[in-house]
């Protein structure tokens, strides 16, 4: 056996167990589809419960994966083949062409600066644009820039040519190709994450109708110092400060008719960001909207107390029925029924309100569950059925480590990667 | 004399286009104790290191300087070039010219160009008391030693044998499995925990590399990451075990109300692993309440236990999967049946016809005897109404609390407990299952109380993290530590409380007592050398010389300025 | 004295501060030339002689940038430096420097703008104080 692994995806679960592996004398080849590693976690502003800087904690980690002389990274990259059986397997790994010369290129941005193509910023959830040559975000790592082929004017019509121009290092290289890389591995893990499901569908809710709804990640992206607005809590419609912040829990999560599922930390990031609403905008009043306030982690519980009592969050026990634009587009109009055998209905006004949708398997992850003959549960998460061996796939040699197992937060993922390098460690040792 | 070379980075024109590189690069010659000063395009890349190698070999330096990009990025990246060229690599000093100057001064060449010289004077006044360090190596002896044998620990153990680890599991009882030995089935499949531990008692029983101690304790351990020394105590009997790493999984235990809710004086009150037993027993209660949250997310004890309310779906299940006629309700304050299999649970206990009843903390349920046996009051918060519930079981879901002996443990290992008992690791994100004592990890209830699925996970997390230097076979120090200076130590202690880490002690040498520094445990973080009142703590590569030389160095650039 | 241009010191750590100004200077926010970082572990190694030694020789000011009070990488560092400064800056007074020439504050690696500003609000700061008097003094 080889005694390679393949790690795919390259979030704090990825990170965390390429890390272990690589600690432990393993060869990684960590995967990872975007430019950059990092993952959800390097889109968050702080996280709960402490409220400490969410990059600040990773980017030591991402740094040293991406040094470890055990780690090799594959960015920009995709697994696109897999054969054989534990412990000799083949994985075919395409390496998209990034036009860039990654041993010139600095990383110091003056192509960015001269790239007249504008795109939606995927990493700022659409909130603001990205250049089709770019970095996914300041402290990425590698940080090295990507040319987006689907939007360069260059790569698509021979036209432009601006960024091969002015880079000083000569690192661009429009004739490059995609690649493709083979390895022996003897194991593989997943670690494919979440994104948030689309809930503009759920129009009772107002996403993409009214102005000022946005999505958790976009408020996570709108309170960063790096983001779109540089910090400054502002509602999109006429860019002042939201003095009544909403938050609606579980917008397709524990429904019937879209996911039935609890996305497990929602509770939890709502509850930090009405605190940090707060700190952006002293006289501001959250009301977060739920159906059970679940803080069962360590600290959880006096988290949430600290923001009803210190941050003076209301904590409205009702499922909105109905979100209107209010003032001629600026705010919204909530519609709610209060608690109780006398509840009644209630319309009241919110200059801002933030869904928390249900978090879904990462989109790639059942076409990857598919080429990995690994299956998925009833929720489209990646099945683990041994309960022995928690983080085994339903194939062996395959583990699940994270969010694309089940919904969790950083520490448990964090501690599930751990516990996929032991895995792996006891497959590669013991042959068990 | 040292003899200093340094490199001054245009990054293109990144760095060049504000500072004028070739002449931070003319004043950096004029600098004492520099034999040569150069500029380079991208010093980076593989030509501007190529060109420093050579420069090194060339003038015989023996320490460089390189003023560039933030040394965050690239410092591991030039120490390791200018160790292949022959120089310690602690003997490089980075000065940050372009994130810290270039870049935020973009208007004024003028001064950021003198603010880059005065940066490089105080680089080169560092660089020249740099000493050469070597990076202390400790071995590891290839032991674990892991501390409780419930579901966390027998899976570390497994996991660590599995691995070919040598490994010692520790277990109080005359049983192992912990408080899971009491639960008979487990999850919504209802799987049989027997079988699961029996899995693991059989992997630990074959396996060479497994030495199970039952009815031991612990009563001392020794040592540092790589060098413990565990005693146990078995019935009198003392043994030591050498362990190159300790994984703590002591677990929790149930708290048993104190004649709340009619504990101990209505008949059927009963707790929720008094109920596991009994169903074990074969027992099937026609009438069950659940409550939810006794004695926990109140005033004392603000924490949800988070198990119990996935407990009582689960057991309200296998009632009415027998009796599928029983009456079984839950009074709880929030189901926190969190992610995919808990959240399907309550769906399907609300189908199959278990009620549920919301109340208030100020409002809890009572419980009291009557002639034809229990009833329970509670006040529904959805029906706005106080319900009576005639039933033969009031199940207490009583939250998981510390063990008395968890304190005892903590002492022992030195580790800190938070406010509840429970363990406190080294990083509630990032370093779950690690103490910020090297060498000792943390999984389970003793950790925080977690489902089995949990449990079994960071049991292996922390196997992976005892196996990491258990296989390296050595610890490497990254050489920032910091020394005392026996001369000038005073054995004051104050370095001794000020350390995070309690990597100092005070010892006695030829009877001068002085202050040594266990450089395995120390983190470089220098915390100490502010407290000592004597300058005798020194931080390898932050000295108090060197540092006073670089604001010597600027004051020297200051005052030849006019202001 | 809006000619003045003071020399300033500022001691940053490693892991918040330093990382702070890094995202300050990619994020290409501008910021007056006059503070000179010394790269340190941790806030709590900064001594108050360093202080003490910089302003007695003439420098202008002196910041201490640390985590956010939690934050810290060694944990419980920078609530000896959050102890300590203070301190110091009641040796200052009583030494007749101006204690406003010291200040500490928490920069974290994620406040680009924050490090931009508290950069920018000491260096008006100190060109209020004026150059330090001690410039003229040679010991």
């Amino acid at each position: 056996m080889s005694k390679k692994v393949v790690v795919i995806g390259g979030g704090i679960a990825g990170i965390q167990a390429s890390l272990d592996l690589a600690d432990m004398g393993y060869e990684v080849h960590l995967v990872e589809r975007s430019p950059s590693i990092g993952g959800r976690m390097a889109q968050l502003d702080k996280t709960f419960p402490t409220n400490d800087c969410s990059l600040c904690i990773l980017s030591p980690k991402m740094i040293m994966c991406a040094g470890h002389e055990n780690v090799k990274l594959h960015v920009y990259s995709e697994v696109v083949g897999i054969s054989g059986e534990f412990p000799d397997l083949k994985v075919t790994i395409k390496e998209k062409a990034r036009f860039v010369n990654i041993s010139k290129c600095t990383g110091c941005g003056d192509c960015m600066a001269k790239c007249p193509v504008k795109i939606p910023n995927e990493f700022e959830e659409k909130l603001s644009k990205r250049k089709a040559i770019y970095l996914p975000f300041p402290q990425a790592v590698p940080r090295k820039v990507t040319i987006d082929a689907e939007h360069c004017t260059m790569i698509k019509s021979g036209k432009c040519g601006v960024c091969k121009k002015v880079c000083q290092a000569g690192a661009i290289e429009y004739d490059q190709t995609d690649s493709t890389v083979v390895l022996d591995a003897s194991a593989v893990v997943v670690a494919t994450g979440f994104d948030l499901a689309d809930v503009t569908v759920l129009s009772q809710y107002g996403l993409g109708i009214c102005k000022d709804v946005v999505t958790s990640l976009q408020l996570e992206r709108i309170l960063s110092a790096s983001g779109p607005t540089g910090g400054h809590l502002v509602r999109a419609s006429d860019g002042k400060e939201p003095k009544k912040l909403g938050f609606v829990q579980c917008v397709g999560s524990r429904d019937e008719k879209m996911y039935k599922y609890c996305s497990s930390v929602c509770c939890m990031y709502a509850t930090k960001e009405s605190i940090l609403a707060r700190e952006h905008v002293p006289d501001i009043n959250s009301t977060i909207f739920y159906m059970d306030m679940r803080a069962t982690g360590k600290g959880f519980q006096e988290f949430v107390q600290r923001a009803e009592k210190n941050y003076g969050v209301r904590y409205i026990r009702s499922r909105p029925a109905n979100v209107q634009p209010a003032n001629g587009g600026s705010g919204v109009l909530v519609t709610y029924e209060t608690r109780g055998l006398a509840g009644e209905q209630v319309t009241e006004e919110f200059d801002m309100l933030v869904l928390c949708p249900a978090l879904v398997p990462s989109n790639g992850a059942p076409d990857l569950a598919k080429l990995l003959r690994i299956e998925l549960d009833d929720d489209r998460f990646l099945r683990t059925p041994s309960l022995r061996h928690p983080v085994d796939s339903s194939k062996k040699g395959i583990l699940v480590c994270g969010f694309a197992g089940a919904p969790m937060d950083i520490p448990d993922s964090v501690a599930q990667a751990s516990g996929v390098a032991a895995r792996v460690a006891e497959l590669l040792e013991g042959g068990a | 004399m040292a003899r200093i070379g340094v490199f001054i980075c245009h990054c293109g024109h990144n760095i060049a286009s504000t500072v004028n590189v070739e002449e931070v690069a003319e004043f950096a010659k004029t600098l004492p104790e520099v034999v040569v000063a150069d500029h380079n395009l991208y010093s980076c890349s593989e030509e501007g290191l190529g060109s420093i190698k050579k420069s090194i070999e060339k003038n015989k330096l023996d320490r460089v300087v390189v003023a560039a990009c933030t040394p965050r990025t690239h410092e591991p990246l030039f120490r390791k070039t200018v160790e292949l060229a022959g120089i310690n690599k602690y003997q490089f000093e980075f000065v940050n010219i372009r994130e810290h100057v270039s870049w935020i001064h973009t208007k004024e060449p003028k001064s950021a160009t003198e603010k880059a010289k005065k940066l490089v004077a105080m680089g080169v006044a560092k660089a020249a008391l740099l000493e050469p360090q070597k990076e202390g190596e400790s071995n590891v002896i290839p032991t674990a030693v892991v501390i409780g044998g419930g579901i966390a620990g027998l899976t570390a153990a497994a996991s660590l044998v599995a691995q070919n680890i040598d490994t010692h599991l520790i277990e109080a009882e005359s049983r192992l499995g912990g408080n899971l030995a009491d639960i008979e089935v487990v999850g919504p499949e209802f799987r049989r925990s027997e079988e699961l531990l029996d899995m693991l008692t059989k992997e630990l029983k074959a396996s060479p590399k497994a030495h199970v101690h039952m009815s031991s304790k612990v009563t001392d351990v020794k040592g540092f990451v790589g060098n413990f020394e565990v005693t146990i105590d078995k019935a009198g009997k003392t043994e030591k075990i050498p362990a190159g790493a300790i994984i703590v999984a002591t677990g929790a235990k149930e708290w048993t109300p104190d004649g709340e809710y009619g504990y101990g004086t209505v008949p059927g009150a009963i707790t929720q692993l008094d109920l596991e037993k009994r169903l074990a027993k074969g027992e099937r209660p026609k009438r069950v309440v659940f409550i939810q949250c006794v004695g926990s997310r109140q005033p004392g004890r603000e924490y949800c236990s988070r198990v119990c309310c996935n407990a009582s779906l689960k057991n309200a299940l296998r009632i009415l999967e027998s009796s599928p006629d029983a009456t079984v309700s839950i009074l709880h304050r929030d189901i926190m049946s969190s992610g995919t299999v808990s959240e399907h649970i309550y769906r399907l206990a609300s189908e199959k016809g278990v009620r549920f009843m919301r109340y208030g903390l100020d409002r809890p349920a009572k419980v009291s005897r009557t002639q034809n046996g229990t009833v329970v009051k509670v006040f529904d918060e959805t029906l706005d109404e106080d319900i009576d519930l005639d039933t033969d079981l009031v199940v207490l879901a009583t939250p998981m609390v510390a063990r008395e002996d968890s304190r005892d443990v903590g002492k022992l290992l030195k580790v800190p407990l938070d406010k509840f008992g429970f363990f406190l690791e080294a990083h509630v994100k990032l370093r779950p299952v690690e103490f910020a004592t090297d060498g000792i990890f943390l999984c389970g209830a003793a950790r925080w109380p977690g489902s089995v699925n949990e449990c079994i996970s960071q049991g292996m997390a922390a196997a992976a993290k005892a196996a990491i230097p258990i296989r390296r076979g050595k610890v490497v120090i990254e050489a920032i530590t910091a020394q005392s200076d026996i001369d000038k130590c005073a054995a004051c202690g104050n370095c001794v409380i000020a350390c995070p880490y309690e990597a100092i002690e005070i010892v006695a040498s030829e009877g001068k007592r002085y202050a040594k520094v266990n450089e395995t445990q120390c983190k470089g973080c220098g915390t100490c050398v502010a407290a000592c009142p004597n300058d005798a703590m020194q931080q390898r590569g932050f000295t108090t010389r060197q540092l006073g030389a670089m604001i010597d160095a600027l004051v020297k650039s200051a005052m030849e300025e006019t202001p | 004295m809006t000619d003045f241009r003071p020399t300033i010191l500022a001691f940053c750590c490693n892991w918040c501060s330093y990382a702070g100004a890094d995202l300050a200077g990619v994020s290409r926010l501008q910021m007056p030339p006059n503070v000179h970082v010394i790269r340190v572990m941790c806030s709590a190694s900064v001594k108050p002689e360093y202080v003490l030694k910089a302003l007695s020789q003439g420098i202008d000011g002196v910041l201490v940038l640390g985590c956010h009070i939690g934050d810290c990488h060694y944990m419980t560092g920078n609530h000896r430096t959050a102890k300590r400064m203070p301190l110091v800056q009641k040796v200052l007074k009583e030494t007749g420097i101006d204690e406003k020439r010291m200040k500490l504050d928490w920069v974290s690696a994620a406040e680009g703008e924050k490090f931009q500003k508290v950069i920018t609000d000491f260096v008006q700061d100190i060109q209020k104080l004026g150059p330090n008097p001690l410039r003229e003094v040679k010991f």
